[in-house]
């Protein structure tokens, strides 16, 4: 009987783990916060100076942005909207390995043919891989609503 | 599989909209199912059953190919 009840419980927290989803009203707070970051991080680009730190915390702040955006719930969020977000994150998923595994060699290739000099294998930042994953969902799931209005 | 959906809601006289608040989703999804590009859960196809009141296996039906 106990058994019982803490898989039960067991079972309810992973329910609510995997299900997770912030109130809608995120949405507007990770746009904010992706937006804002963003411009800031295209800003550091014109300035002179060492921004390392501040690209940094910039470079987190647009993901933690997205992934506000990503994890928050529609308007009316029902078993359609689930679905399109289960089909969006197993396509951005796989078109994400596929990425990270041939992105750096069409950029080694490319550097062997323009600038040989200057060729060198090199793997994609965590920046890069999680910004691409983030960007591919999100453009999948808005063009699954799309065709489904 | 097929469904007789846009039917059984004009028997009714119902909307896509006043259909999905009745059962709580949204009008794209009635949209969706009606026009077969979405199947839905049990959960679902059951509210349906009880707004039309009518057995499920009445306005979904199987292909030859299901």
């Amino acid at each position: 009987m106990n058994m019982n009840k803490i898989c039960d419980s067991e079972e309810r927290r992973l329910h609510w783990l995997v299900n997770f989803k912030l109130p809608n009203y995120w949405k507007k707070i990770g746009w904010g916060v992706l937006i804002i970051s963003f411009v800031f991080l295209i800003l550091t680009k014109f300035f002179d100076g060492d921004y390392l730190v501040i690209k940094s915390i910039l470079k987190k702040l647009t993901l933690v942005g997205l992934l506000i955006v990503v994890i928050s719930k529609d308007k009316i969020e029902d078993e359609l909207v689930e679905n399109l977000r289960g089909k969006a994150f197993s396509f951005s998923f796989i078109i994400g390995v596929i990425y990270v595994l041939v992105q750096p060699i069409i950029n080694y290739a490319a550097f062997l043919i323009f600038k040989p000099e200057s060729a060198k294998f090199e793997d994609l930042g965590d920046f890069q891989i999680l910004w691409f994953l983030l960007i591919v969902y999100l453009v999948t799931f808005w063009s699954l609503k799309r065709r489904n209005s | 599989m097929k469904n007789t959906l846009k039917v059984e809601r004009a028997i009714l006289n119902f909307t896509q909209e006043e259909l999905a608040e009745k059962i709580g989703v949204s009008r794209q999804t009635i949209n969706s199912i009606e026009t077969n590009r979405y199947v839905p859960s049990t959960l679902l196809a059951l509210k349906l059953s009880k707004v039309f009141n009518k057995p499920v296996n009445e306005f979904f039906k199987l292909e030859e190919n299901d």
